[in-house]
């Protein structure tokens, strides 16, 4: 097992993740978002090093997540143009056409997912703000904001216990009800946002009080390039794409996305 | 970038952090409404992912609030795990997008209930137009289609206008705001009442 995903280059990651998303939404059938996401999730077990038993509880999740959505399409469909053309499911009558569009949204879905999954799971938060600066030339200050904030979560769950511990002591009884929770979490949303954002305050003051002047021209401890491997991995996974859909269209199950529902 | 403090930055981000879990806690909720009244289930609490936009442009008043704070939201979504991956960052940037024309509108001078309210809406719209093409919507019949774009209109102008006001007016009453615009115009308002 390799860890070749997770040296990829964080920005153009994410840039061959949203470019293949989006190409598969003009695809409109079953058969390409299927072998596409088998492959996506085949290259992400050999080439990432991830936490498997977490990418496992996420994928169970969306499948059952696209069971419930599968049903919906079925159950809410547009007249389709072919009424008769039905096929059995269950004692169920039910148009072909609906069938085949409700597997192509479903499918389409798990691409989607194993998709993101590869990126989520291979890419560490800070390395990918970092290269969104280094790389996307996003605002320093706007970097270093996103990640001041994403540093508060943590504290921000101590203090949700502090608060919680602080209105016991002080014999606030827990809520009974529906007014009651919803009371609840507004004593205790304001005061934790409050608290948040006087943290956030005095964190700019912090550093800027230590020369933090959110200039584009900085150096970095951390400095991330765009090597061949990211651009052979782009490409690739285009390639990827487009043989698959040489095979589709072989094959004969190919459509496009024409606005034809 | 360059008209920003730099703690209305990190407010900003704060703010959006906080709401990216916030949002990523509705999403079970929506899927439990969904598996009762199906697609059109989101809709009713749609609303509620758009609401950092609005606090955000209500209690900052600069241009690219509403946008800036739904894309890191939506960002930090994705980051933490949400299903839809890097494609959920496009949803956030159209959702930021629809509240800040509405507050565009007003060439970012009016922050009323109206506005606020109009911002939520503005989103509502946006999202659904990216949903339809995203979603397969189309797959839909004509009448549901139309009863969602509604509900999620109104579930826009009510969650997150109303709500966010509140919640952004509540904040300023203590006190923490003070040095923000909102705070700057509720002590406006006080000295000359």
């Amino acid at each position: 097992m390799t860890s070749l995903l997770n040296q990829l280059n964080p920005s153009i990651k994410a840039f061959t993740v949203i470019l293949l998303v989006c190409l598969l939404t003009f695809v409109f059938d079953p058969f390409t978002p299927l072998v596409y996401c088998l492959f996506t999730i085949l290259l992400t077990f050999v080439c990432g090093k991830i936490a498997w038993k977490r990418y496992m509880l996420y994928f169970l999740i969306i499948i059952l997540l696209s069971v419930g959505m599968l049903w919906t399409t079925l159950a809410f469909a547009d007249e389709p143009n072919r009424p008769h053309d039905t096929m059995e499911i269950l004692f169920w009558d039910i148009p072909k056409e609906d069938v085949t569009v409700a597997l192509a949204l479903t499918l389409r879905m798990l691409a989607f997912a194993s998709l993101s999954f590869m990126f989520i799971f291979t890419t560490n938060m800070v390395h990918f703000i970092l290269s969104l600066m280094q790389q996307c030339k996003l605002s320093p200050k706007l970097a270093y904001g996103v990640l001041a904030g994403y540093r508060f979560l943590p504290l921000m769950k101590d203090e949700l216990n502090q608060i919680r511990a602080a209105h016991q002591i002080r014999g606030v009884r827990r809520a009974n009800g529906i007014k009651e929770s919803i009371q609840q979490y507004k004593r205790y949303a304001i005061p934790l946002l409050a608290g948040a954002i006087r943290k956030a305050e005095r964190t700019a003051v912090a550093m800027e009080s230590k020369g933090f002047s959110g200039e584009r021209q900085r150096t970095f401890y951390r400095t991330f390039t765009v090597k061949w491997q990211d651009w052979t991995f782009l490409v690739g996974m285009l390639l990827l794409f487009f043989i698959i859909i040489m095979i589709s269209i072989k094959l004969g199950y190919f459509s496009w996305y024409k606005g034809q529902f | 970038m360059n008209n920003w403090k730099l703690k209305e930055i990190i407010v900003m981000s704060v703010l959006s952090v906080v709401f990216g879990i916030v949002y990523l806690a509705f999403l079970p909720i929506g899927k439990i409404l969904v598996s009762f009244m199906g697609p059109i289930g989101y809709d009713f609490i749609f609303g509620i992912w758009f609401i950092v936009s609005i606090i955000a442009a209500y209690i900052i008043r600069k241009p690219g609030a509403a946008f800036l704070s739904e894309t890191i939201a939506a960002t930090v979504e994705m980051l933490l795990g949400n299903a839809m991956g890097p494609i959920i960052i496009i949803t956030g940037i159209i959702q930021g997008l629809g509240a800040e024309a509405a507050f565009a509108l007003t060439k970012w001078k009016r922050y009323s209930l109206w506005v606020l309210m109009l911002a939520g809406v503005g989103a509502a719209i946006f999202s659904f137009v990216w949903g339809y093409f995203r979603s397969g919507y189309a797959a839909l019949s004509t009448p549901y289609i139309l009863g969602m774009l509604c509900i999620r209109m109104i579930s826009g102008a009510i969650i997150s206008g109303l709500l966010g006001k509140a919640i952004s007016d509540s904040l300023a009453k203590t006190g923490v705001l003070s040095s923000f615009a909102l705070g700057k115009q509720i002590r406006k308002e006080r000295s000359a009442s």
